[in-house]
């Protein structure tokens, strides 16, 4: 008895001596974690250069550099805490330990997963600040390049037809919008000599979007009620649904009904015959007849 | 939300010196004072003019005037206008003015170019229009849609309502009648017992 538990002591000792080992070597690792911690304060230097980015002056090769180092590290500390956690597994599945010990195990892996989830998230959102910031950018640039030079405005036009095309709903409107495009091509090989045409493409500019506004709304309409429908076929399945259960109420309801007819029918029949039974004089005159000789009997075995 | 005018007029984008020629004409003016209405058309008849020589070919434009807003649309020479107030959905109008100018081009075709001076004679559904469209429902068929849908949301929540007090009803019924049963069982025993019990009695 006492060497089964010192045994099982010594296996707990070995276990709890593997695991601790196993910690010392994540221990080990924890700079690599410092490093995650780094990695991290790293990152919130990348974004940091990336938000300080101007149209000119981006570093993109410094960022760039830091995020492959960064996601380097991230997937090194990954991959070690997965084998921490097999290690754990394994120790829970192979022999029978004490709570304590899966707890223990169970909580420093699950802590490190979150704090490399946390590390990660940081890191993600990072880099979704420097690609908006590149966006604007992007269309900063477009805006200078379009008071700059008259090119992007024909594409720019040209790019609202295809666009209101898919949500135009009127047939009308596809034909002013292809006369639109082809009324201003042929503005554009006079535009070196002719000055007057520079307003005149501006207010086509403006009338694009008062156009545009009166196709989105008609699209935004669209949306409505197409959502409203939805809604209704959602509201007519519950509707379904609730009028399907309370028939099955109704079914019971019924069968109560019927079980109550049984047994009233039954007990009727019970007072049926307890009414013939004690209406019928015959019986109860040979009642009082076998009573009264008893009585008799009685009578005549204490005297006689 | 009301139509005040609506105006069918012939654009020509080519000259732009000359005023566009009116071809037809419909104005709702009963709400002005009995005096005022003769320049109330007059000043309906210049902006309604004005507009569609600044509105180019195939474009829908949309000016705020004192409390009305000016419609209206070019399509290929053929300008029609709508004198609004502020309220009147602006996809609806520009839906009104889109039937109105159908259905000029199903009656007139293309006589409509050759003509040069103000035409007075009125077009009869032009003067019914302005009255049908006075609610933006009637023109608009998605606004109408939408209307219906809401109503029928509304009445679908009303029996989904009426569904749920029917289920509480029923479920009182299935509580009485479950009582009603145990209560005919223990009647039922209570006959058998004494009928059997005083065979001998």
């Amino acid at each position: 008895m006492m060497n089964v538990k010192s045994g099982q002591g010594s296996s707990y000792r070995e276990r709890t001596q593997e695991f601790s080992s196993i910690a010392e070597r994540l221990r080990k690792s924890f700079p690599s974690l410092n490093a995650g911690v780094s990695a991290n304060n790293v990152g919130v230097g990348v974004g940091a250069v990336a938000k300080r980015t101007s149209v000119f002056d981006d570093p993109t090769v410094e960022i760039q550099e830091l995020t492959a180092v960064i996601k380097q590290d991230i997937t090194a500390l990954n991959a070690a805490v997965v084998d921490l956690q097999l290690v754990c597994n394994s120790q829970n599945g192979s022999e029978s330990i004490s709570s304590d010990t899966t707890t223990h195990s169970t909580t420093v892996v699950d802590n490190l997963k979150n704090r490399l989830m946390g590390a990660t998230k940081e890191f993600k959102e990072v880099l979704t600040m420097r690609t908006e910031n590149l966006k604007v950018h992007e269309s900063r640039r477009q805006l200078f390049s379009t008071s700059a030079s008259k090119e992007p405005a024909n594409p720019f036009a040209r790019q609202h037809p295809l666009a209101n095309r898919s949500t135009a709903n009127a047939s009308t409107s596809p034909p002013p919008w292809v006369k639109n495009s082809s009324s201003s091509s042929p503005l554009f090989p006079r535009k070196q000599a002719d000055g007057e045409s520079q307003p005149l493409i501006q207010q086509q500019q403006q009338m694009v979007p008062l156009q545009d506004s009166y196709m989105q709304s008609r699209a935004e309409a669209l949306h409505n009620v197409e959502s409203t429908i939805h809604e209704l076929g959602n509201i007519f399945t519950q509707l379904a649904t609730m009028v399907s259960q309370q028939g099955e109420l109704a079914i019971r309801i019924d069968e109560n009904m019927e079980d109550t007819l049984a047994n009233v029918e039954g007990a009727q029949g019970q007072l049926m015959r307890y009414l013939n039974g004690i209406s019928s004089n015959r019986w109860l005159m040979i009642k009082i007849f076998f009573v009264l000789i008893a009585f008799l009997m009685i009578f005549l075995f204490f005297v006689a | 939300m009301k139509i005040t005018a609506l105006l069918v007029l012939k654009c020509d984008s080519r000259s732009d010196g000359s005023d566009p020629v009116i071809l037809a004409n419909a104005t709702d003016v009963n709400h002005f004072g009995y005096f005022q209405r003769v320049t109330v058309r007059q000043f309906i008849v210049f902006v309604g003019r004005t507009v569609a020589k600044r509105t180019p070919p195939d474009q829908r434009h949309s000016v705020q005037h004192e409390e009305y807003k000016v419609h209206s649309y070019n399509r290929n020479g053929l300008c029609v206008v709508g004198f609004m107030d502020d309220h009147y959905p602006v996809r609806s109008a520009f839906s009104v003015l889109n039937k109105v100018i159908d259905e000029y081009q199903k009656c007139f075709g293309e006589t409509w170019r050759n003509i040069q001076a103000d035409s007075t004679q009125p077009w009869p559904y032009l003067n019914e229009a302005l009255t049908k469209f006075q609610d933006p429902g009637e023109a608009d068929n998605l606004l109408k849609i939408q209307r219906e849908l809401d109503e029928t949301k509304i009445i679908l929540h009303k029996t989904i309502d009426s569904v749920l007090e029917r289920g509480e009803k029923l479920d009182s019924l299935v509580e009485k009648s479950s009582d009603l049963s145990a209560a005919s069982q223990m009647f039922y025993k209570q006959a058998k017992k004494t009928n059997q019990c005083c065979t001998i009695l």
